[in-house]
């Protein structure tokens, strides 16, 4: 059995040879999955929200943008090369239309902009993707393989 | 003085979330009770602020499937409520509604998902029916929207909407009982901060 490390909302988690990182039921959030085969390093991070804007917040993991960058900096510090990794992204579902309260509008498909256009800015660009629609989906990245599968209420598991 | 963050509303404030609670949730369980002629109670209701992830497990599993009829406010007071039934409860009030339990809870036909929205939309619609009559503020209600999905997924958007402006979010929960039996379903009134404001000048808590 490999080890679950299990990545909640906002938050992000690195580990190395071995190990299964996994986000449990992404709906408008988005999980990104960062991996490097050739030291078998992976990092996986779940975002809520575009983009830090004017919130003085602690928790920079909350945000795409801030997120982003600060995954990269982990794991380009723990020998992560630019060159080499492979992104996956998932989430940006539609659960329900919302109208008006902090112009919501489409968040997910907002979150997925702002996620592919951080890493546009880093150099970076997504290999695959399971966004949009309206159903949540639980994400794991396994590090000693790279292999991301995307689990969903009532449907067949999926590879990315 | 004005808050702007959920983490900053005094005991006082609490009190009378708990106590709007309170109200709505007793209007909607007589509402409930009339519509599947059976005994409803309302457990005593629960004001929350707490990080998201003690949010969501506060609520059940995040994988687990619920059907969940989401009612957006607006006018006076902006946010959400969420009506959130697993399937134990869904197919307990279909059997009472329609005589029948439903079928895959993931493939429920249009009889019972239109049966299930419009029993949130009524709960919904007495809750804030009460709160609006209690604190005088005019609320609107937008067109109720179903869908059965992960609890985790289901939350995602009031939680966007709340983690705007704070690492906390704020929920006012409500859970009923039919017929003595204490199924899980989970009656949510979720503010946005401004809307607090609002009504803790009208009922003069500050």
């Amino acid at each position: 059995m490999t080890k679950k490390i299990t990545v909640g909302i906002a938050d992000m988690k690195l580990a190395r040879q071995e190990g299964e990182l996994i986000t449990y039921a992404l709906g408008s959030c988005i999980g990104i999955a960062f991996y490097d085969p050739m030291i078998k390093l992976g990092a996986l991070l779940h975002i809520m929200l575009p983009e830090k804007g004017q919130a003085n917040d602690s928790n920079i993991l909350k945000f795409a943008d801030t997120g982003i960058r600060e995954t990269l900096r982990k794991v380009y510090a723990f020998g992560g090369m630019k060159g080499r990794l492979v992104i996956k992204i998932a989430g940006g579902a539609k659960m329900f239309e919302m109208k008006g309260a902090g112009n919501l509008g489409n968040i997910g498909q907002r979150n997925a902009q702002s996620v592919k256009m951080v890493l546009m800015k880093e150099g970076l660009r997504v290999k695959s993707e399971d966004t949009g629609a309206n159903y949540a989906r639980t994400m794991s990245l396994d590090v000693a393989t790279g292999r991301v599968v995307i689990r969903s209420a009532g449907k067949p598991e999926r590879v990315l | 003085m004005a808050i702007k963050k959920y983490d900053e509303m005094n005991e006082l404030g609490i009190d009378m979330m708990r106590e709007i609670g309170s109200i709505g949730g007793g209007n909607a369980a007589t509402a409930l009770s009339s519509i599947l002629n059976a005994e409803v109670n309302m457990e005593l209701p629960r004001v929350e602020v707490l990080g998201f992830n003690a949010a969501l497990h506060s609520l059940g599993d995040p994988e687990s499937v619920v059907a969940a009829i989401f009612v957006e406010l607006s006018g006076e007071i902006e946010g959400i409520m969420l009506f959130i039934a697993d399937k134990e409860f869904s197919h307990a009030v279909l059997a009472r509604m329609i005589g029948r339990p439903g079928g895959d809870f993931l493939e429920l036909d249009e009889i019972d998902s239109s049966a299930l929205t419009e029993i949130g939309n009524i709960v919904i619609a007495s809750y804030v029916t009460a709160l609006s009559t209690l604190t005088n503020v005019k609320v609107e209600l937008s067109v109720p929207q179903f869908g059965v999905n992960m609890l985790g997924g289901i939350m995602s958007l009031p939680m966007a909407m709340m983690g705007q402006y704070s690492d906390r979010i704020m929920m006012i929960k409500g859970k009923f009982k039919i017929g003595g039996q204490a199924l899980n379903s989970h009656m949510l009134l979720l503010p946005n901060v401004e809307s607090l404001n609002v009504l803790m000048k009208k009922l003069g808590v500050e």
